[in-house]
C-alpha cells in the first residue's frame, strides 16, 4: 500500500511542475558540491535514432559506408603502429636507465667492497631509486593522478561502460609513460605491462577521434567516429594492441578485450582487433631489432620477454599434473592473501594518504625500503654461485663471494624485475638455493603488496610473475630433492613458469586470456594444458576468499560495473524496486528557463530525461550532451520562426563537441532567452528502450549488458513514466556471504 | 699398433664400397679366406665401372693386412694415411697429460700444426705424384669416414678450448699476450710459495699487489677475448687458491652500519604512516542513496521478502 501512495504523491507533484527531480539531493550532505573532478559517468553506447541521424544515413551514399569501413581499419593499423612504438620507446629507455643506475650502484659497490663503507653504497642506491621514483610520483600526483596503477581497472570500466574522467586523454598517456619508466627504472616492485594497456587504449581512443583536445588540434579526419559506440570498438582494440605488445601475444591481446568488455562485441570486430594487435606485435618486433642491430629480424618477441624453453626441459608427464594443481591452489591461496593486504592498504590509504605530497612521499619511502631490503638481503647472502661462460647475470655482483663467482641473491635483486623472471625461468638448475628462494619470494611478497596502489603508474603482472617465479622455482628444487634418483623430470625451470602463472592467477583472476598470454609468451602451446588447469584451480580457490585485485580497486573506486552476470537469487527483485523514482521529464516542447534550471541543478546531475507528452506519456529520451549543444546553438522555436535563414543543426554539430561538452554554468542565456520554448522532437532518442515495472532484475540486466544501455525507462501500462533505471541502480545489488546485499557507492 | 690398422682398415674400407651399397652384410672371418684373394682385383675393378652383383665372399681382416697392394688407394694416398696416424697419435698422447692442470694450448700447438697440416695435404684437391688426389679416397669412400670424423673432433676439441686465441695465426708460437700473462702468473704463484707457510693473512697482504695486476690483467683479457682454456683453468686455479685456500676474499665487517642504515630506512614508513593516521585528517566517504519509489530502503525490502 505504501508504495501506491508514494507513487500518488509523485504524480501529484508532477502534474503540478512538470518536473520532478528538486526532492531529495542525491548526495548525503547539506553543503552544495562542486561537480567533483571525478566524478565518473556511463558511456553512450545506445545509437541515438533520432530524426538528424536517420537524415544523415539517407544522405550516405554507399562508397560513404565503404569508406568508413575502410577507415576503420586504417585507424586499427594506425593503433597497432603507435601502440608498438611506445611499448619500444618504453622499453629502451627502462633498459638504458636502469643499466646506468646499476651499473653506477655495481662500480661503488666493488669499490666499498674493498675498502669498507658500504652503507655508502646502500644509501647511494636508496637515493637513486629515490630520484627517479620522486619524478614519476610526482607526475602523477600532482598533474594526473589517473595514471596512477595499472590502468587495467580503468580500461575495464571504460570497456564495460564506464568512462572514469579523463582516463583516454593524450595527458593522461604522456604521464603515464613517463610514469612507468621512472618506476621501473627506479627499482620498485613493478613492471610494465598494465601501463602498456592503457597506453594503448589512450592510443586508440585519441586516433579514432582524428583530433586532440588538449593539443587543440582537429585534423578534421574520422569525424563519424566521434560517438561513444564506435570509440568503444577502437578503445578494445587498442587494449588488444596494448597487450599484444606488452606480451608479444597478439591473440592473448584480442582474448583478454573479449574478456574485459565481452559485453558488447561482434565477429567483424575481432577481425580488425587482432589486426591490430598483430601490428602492434610486430611494429614493435621491428624497432627492437633495428635497436639491437639486427633490422629486420621481426621474431623478436613482445616487451616482456619469458626466453624459450628448451626442448628437453619443457617435457612433463601426467603425473605432474596433480602436482601443478596443487601449486595452483597455492597460487590461488597467496593471490587472495595479497588481495586481502592490499585491499586494507588501499582503504587506509584513501582515507588518510590522500594529499598528493604525502603520496609522492609514500612512494618515495617505498623506492627507499626496497632499495634497503634487497641490499640487506645480497649483504647477507651467503650463496655464491660460478659465473657462467655465457655471462646471463647482467649485473653480477661478487661481494663477500669468492672470486669468480656472484652473489645468487643479487641476480634476483640487483635486476629488473622482467630480468629476474627470465633468470628464474631458464637458469641452469642449482643456481640458486632454496634459502635464496624462500626469502627472496617472502621479501618481494610483502614489497610488492606494498607498492601496488602507490601514486606511481606501475603494473602488478611481472611482480606476481616474479613471486610465483621464486616459489615455482623453489618447489621444483624440493621435488627434484625428494626424488635423488630421478632429478630429470624436476627440471626447476619448468615449476618456475608454473609457479608464476598460479601467482598471477590467484591475483588477477583472469582465465581464458591469462592462458593464451603466457602461453604466447613462453612460445611453447605444450604448456597450454597445466597453464589452464593451474589458472582454473588458482581462480576457484583464490575466489573463495577474496575478490580478485582489479575487482577490488574497482569496487573501491565506486565505480558502478556491471558483472558478466546478474546476482544470482536477485529474479524476485523486480524494476520496480530497483529504478530511481521519480523521474525529472521534459515535455516534448518545454520552456527553455525549465531545461537551463533542471541542468544547473547540481545536486541532481541527472543525464538522460525522459521526453513526454501530457499527461507524462512517454515519447522520447533526450540526453545532458544534446540538451547542452542545443542551447549553445539556440535551436528555440521563436528564433527559428524569426530567422527562417538558419543553419538547421545537424548531427556534425554534436560530434564536434564530443567528448567534452562544455559544463551548463559557460553557456550564457539571457532573460528573454528563458521564456523561449524549445522543441525537442527532432533531437531526442524517438524510441528509448523500455520495461515494464515488473521486469526482474536479471532481464533489466541482460538488457544493460547486452545492449550497453545507459538508461531504461520504466513505463506503466499505458506508457507513462514511473521511474528510470540506470547502471548504478543495478551495479549495487551484489551477491554477498548472506545472499543478496546491497552496496552503497560512494562519492570519490 | 694403432696406426698401422688403422691405415689397414681404411684400405678395406675404401674397396668394400660398393658390395656396402648394395646393401649387403659382409662377414668378417677367417674362414674363406682362399678365394678372396683373387676376389679383391675383380671386385676393385668392377666397382670403377659399375656396381656389382652382392658378392658373398668375405674378407679376412689377418689376410688382409698382409695384402701386397691394392688398386684404389695409391701409395702416395697411404703414405699420407701414415703420416696423419703418427701425427694424431703424437698430439693426443700430448693432450692427455694436459688435461689436468689445462695446458692442451700452451704444449701442444705445434703438434696440432703439424696435424692440420697433414690434414690439408689429405682434403687438398691438387694432384699428388702419379694424378693421383687422396681426398675422394681417404675422406668421403664410406659412409664412416673416419679420417674426416678423427679429424673434426680434434678440431672441435681445439674450438672449445679456444687455443686460437691464445696462439698466432700460423700455430707458431703463443702469442705475446699469454706469454705475458704466464709471467705474470708465475710472479703470483711464486709469491704465494713464499709465504705459504705460516700464517695467511701474511699473504693475503704480500700477494695482493701481484694477484691484483694479474686479476686486471686477466678482465683485460676477458674484454679482448684473447682468453683460452689455458689461461682461464689457471686463473680459475689461482682464484680459487686465493678465496678458498688462503681465504683472501674480503671479509664481511661492515654488519653494524649496514643494519643501522637499513633498519632507520625500514623505520621511516612507519613513522610515516603513523604520522598520517594521527594528524591527516579522515576523507569521508559520501555515499549516494537511491531515489526509490518507496519510503524504506531496499536492503529492508529484501529481508522482508525473505523472511
Amino acid at each position: 500500500m505504501a508504495n501506491i501512495t508514494k507513487k500518488v504523491s509523485w504524480s501529484s507533484r508532477g502534474d503540478d511542475s512538470a518536473l520532478t527531480g528538486e526532492g531529495t539531493p542525491l548526495l548525503n550532505g547539506t553543503e552544495i558540491p562542486k561537480p567533483s573532478r571525478q566524478v565518473s559517468m556511463s558511456l553512450d553506447y545506445d545509437n541515438i535514432e533520432n530524426q538528424l541521424f536517420l537524415e544523415e544515413e539517407r544522405r550516405m551514399s554507399h562508397m560513404g559506408f565503404r569508406c568508413l569501413e575502410i577507415s576503420r581499419w586504417v585507424i586499427c593499423g594506425l593503433i597497432g603502429i603507435l601502440t608498438g612504438l611506445i611499448a619500444c620507446f618504453i622499453d629502451i629507455m627502462v633498459e638504458k636507465l636502469a643499466g646506468y643506475k646499476y651499473q653506477v650502484i655495481k662500480e661503488n659497490i666493488e669499490k666499498f667492497t674493498e675498502v669498507g663503507g658500504l652503507s655508502i653504497s646502500l644509501i647511494l642506491w636508496a637515493v637513486l631509486n629515490c630520484a627517479f621514483v620522486l619524478v614519476g610520483g610526482v607526475m602523477v600526483a600532482f598533474f594526473e593522478p589517473i595514471a596512477a596503477g595499472s590502468g587495467i581497472p580503468q580500461i575495464k570500466c571504460y570497456l564495460n561502460g564506464v568512462k572514469i574522467p579523463r582516463v583516454v586523454r593524450l595527458k593522461t598517456l604522456v604521464v603515464k609513460v613517463i610514469g612507468v619508466i621512472c618506476s621501473v627504472a627506479g627499482g620498485l616492485a613493478v613492471g610494465k605491462e598494465g601501463p602498456m594497456i592503457h597506453s594503448g587504449a589512450v592510443v586508440a581512443a585519441g586516433v579514432s577521434q582524428g583530433r586532440s583536445t588538449s593539443l587543440k588540434r582537429d585534423f578534421k579526419m574520422f569525424e563519424y567516429f566521434r560517438r561513444d559506440t564506435e570509440k568503444r570498438d577502437f578503445v578494445s582494440a587498442g587494449a588488444a594492441a596494448g597487450v599484444s605488445a606488452a606480451f608479444g601475444a597478439p591473440v592473448g591481446g584480442v582474448l583478454f578485450s573479449l574478456e574485459e568488455g565481452a559485453s558488447f562485441w561482434n565477429q567483424m570486430l575481432t577481425w580488425r582487433i587482432f589486426f591490430a594487435s598483430m601490428i602492434s606485435t610486430f611494429t614493435l618486433n621491428f624497432f627492437l631489432s633495428i635497436y639491437h642491430g639486427k633490422p629486420g629480424d621481426l621474431s623478436n618477441p613482445g616487451l616482456i620477454n619469458f626466453g624459450r624453453f628448451e626442448s628437453d626441459s619443457v617435457a612433463y608427464y601426467y603425473y605432474e599434473i596433480p602436482l601443478f594443481m596443487c601449486m595452483g591452489a597455492l597460487g590461488g591461496l597467496l593471490g587472495a592473501l595479497f588481495n586481502s593486504l592490499n585491499y586494507w592498504l588501499t582503504i587506509f590509504r584513501i582515507r588518510y594518504v590522500h594529499r598528493p605530497c604525502l603520496q609522492v612521499i609514500e612512494a618515495l619511502l617505498v623506492a627507499a625500503v626496497t632499495a634497503a631490503v634487497s641490499f640487506t638481503m645480497i649483504y647477507f647472502s651467503n650463496d655464491c654461485q660460478p659465473l657462467g661462460p655465457e655471462h646471463n647475470e647482467e649485473y653480477p655482483l661478487q661481494l663477500f663471494c669468492a672470486d669468480g663467482e656472484y652473489n645468487a641473491m643479487a641476480t634476483a635483486f640487483f635486476n629488473t624485475p622482467e630480468r629476474s623472471v627470465r633468470s628464474l625461468f631458464h637458469n641452469q638448475p642449482g643456481s640458486y638455493n632454496p634459502l635464496t628462494l624462500g626469502l627472496f619470494t617472502l621479501t618481494y611478497f610483502f614489497l610488492a603488496c606494498w607498492t601496488y596502489g602507490l601514486a606511481v603508474s606501475a603494473g602488478v603482472f611481472i611482480p606476481s610473475l616474479l613471486i610465483g617465479a621464486a616459489w615455482g622455482r623453489l618447489c621444483g628444487i624440493l621435488l627434484a630433492s625428494f626424488t635423488p634418483t630421478s632429478p630429470i623430470w624436476a627440471d626447476p625451470g619448468k615449476y618456475a613458469l608454473i609457479g608464476a602463472a598460479a601467482q598471477l592467477g590467484g591475483i588477477v583472476r583472469m582465465t581464458l586470456s591469462l592462458t593464451v598470454i603466457m602461453v604466447e609468451a613462453t612460445g611453447n602451446v605444450t604448456y597450454g594444458l597445466p597453464i589452464m588447469l593451474v589458472l582454473m584451480i588458482a581462480k576457484i580457490v583464490g575466489d573463495y576468499f577474496q575478490e580478485g585485485l582489479y575487482d577490488i580497486h574497482i569496487k573501491l573506486q565506486s565505480v558502478p560495473f556491471l558483472h558478466w552476470e546478474a546476482p544470482a537469487t536477485s529474479h524476485w527483485l523486480t524494476a520496480r524496486e530497483v529504478m530511481s523514482s521519480p523521474v525529472t521529464c521534459f515535455n516534448r516542447i518545454e520552456k527553455v528557463g525549465t531545461i537551463v534550471d533542471v541542468l544547473s541543478n547540481t545536486s541532481t546531475n541527472h543525464n538522460g530525461f525522459p521526453v513526454v507528452v501530457q499527461p507524462a506519456k512517454l515519447c522520447g529520451l533526450i540526453l545532458r550532451s544534446q540538451l547542452i549543444v542545443l542551447l549553445k546553438h539556440k535551436v528555440f522555436v521563436e528564433l527559428a520562426r524569426s530567422r527562417l535563414s538558419q543553419r538547421k543543426l545537424q548531427l556534425k554539430d554534436f560530434r564536434d563537441a564530443y567528448p567534452r561538452f562544455p559544463p551548463i554554468q559557460s553557456i550564457h542565456v539571457s532573460q528573454d532567452e528563458r521564456e523561449c520554448m524549445m522543441d525537442l522532437t527532432e533531437f531526442m532518442n524517438p524510441t528509448p528502450y523500455t520495461v515494464p515495472q515488473d521486469t526482474s532484475l536479471p532481464r533489466v540486466f541482460k538488457l544493460f549488458r547486452a545492449l550497453g544501455l545507459r538508461h531504461l525507462v520504466v513505463a506503466d501500462d499505458v506508457n507513462r513514466v514511473i521511474g528510470l533505471v540506470t547502471r548504478k541502480d543495478l551495479a549495487r545489488y551484489h551477491l554477498g556471504k548472506h545472499g543478496l546485499e546491497e552496496l552503497q557507492l560512494a562519492q570519490t | 699398433m694403432l696406426p698401422y690398422n688403422l691405415y689397414l682398415f681404411f684400405v678395406f674400407v675404401a674397396i668394400d664400397v660398393p658390395s656396402l651399397k648394395c646393401g649387403d652384410v659382409v662377414h668378417l672371418s677367417a674362414s674363406e679366406s682362399a678365394d678372396k684373394l683373387e676376389a679383391v682385383p675383380s671386385l676393385s675393378t668392377a666397382a670403377v665401372s659399375s656396381p656389382v652383383p652382392p658378392v658373398d665372399t668375405v674378407f679376412s681382416f689377418s689376410l688382409l693386412s698382409s695384402f701386397p697392394e691394392d688398386l684404389e688407394v695409391s701409395d702416395y694416398c697411404s703414405d699420407l694415411l701414415h703420416i696423419f696416424g703418427q701425427r694424431y697419435v703424437a698430439y693426443v698422447n700430448c693432450l692427455v697429460p694436459a688435461a689436468r692442470p689445462v695446458k692442451v694450448c700452451q704444449s701442444c700447438y705445434s703438434t696440432y700444426g703439424s696435424v692440420v697440416e697433414i690434414y690439408k695435404n689429405i682434403s687438398s684437391d691438387q694432384m699428388g705424384p702419379g694424378n693421383v688426389t687422396c681426398r675422394d679416397s681417404l675422406l668421403r669412400s664410406d659412409r664412416l669416414m673416419l679420417v674426416y670424423q678423427l679429424y673434426s673432433n680434434l678440431e672441435s676439441l681445439w674450438e672449445d678450448s679456444n687455443c686460437a686465441q691464445c696462439v698466432t695465426g700460423h700455430l707458431e708460437s703463443l702469442t705475446n699476450d699469454t706469454l705475458y700473462f704466464m709471467s705474470t702468473l708465475n710472479q703470483t704463484l711464486t709469491c704465494f710459495e713464499k709465504y705459504q707457510q705460516g700464517n695467511h693473512t701474511e699473504l693475503c697482504k704480500n700477494c695482493k699487489s701481484a694477484y691484483g695486476t694479474l686479476n686486471v690483467l686477466y678482465s683485460q683479457m676477458e674484454q679482448n677475448s684473447t682468453l683460452c682454456i689455458d689461461i682461464e683453468d689457471a686463473m680459475n686455479m689461482t682464484r680459487r687458491l686465493w678465496s678458498k685456500n688462503f681465504n683472501c676474499s674480503f671479509p664481511r665487517e661492515e654488519n653494524v652500519p649496514v643494519i643501522a642504515v637499513s633498519s632507520f630506512m625500514l623505520f621511516l614508513p612507519i613513522i610515516f604512516y603513523l604520522s598520517s593516521f594521527l594528524h591527516s585528517e579522515q576523507k569521508k566517504r559520501k555515499l549516494i542513496h537511491p531515489r526509490r519509489a518507496k519510503s524504506n530502503t531496499s536492503l529492508m525490502n529484501i529481508q522482508d521478502k525473505l523472511s
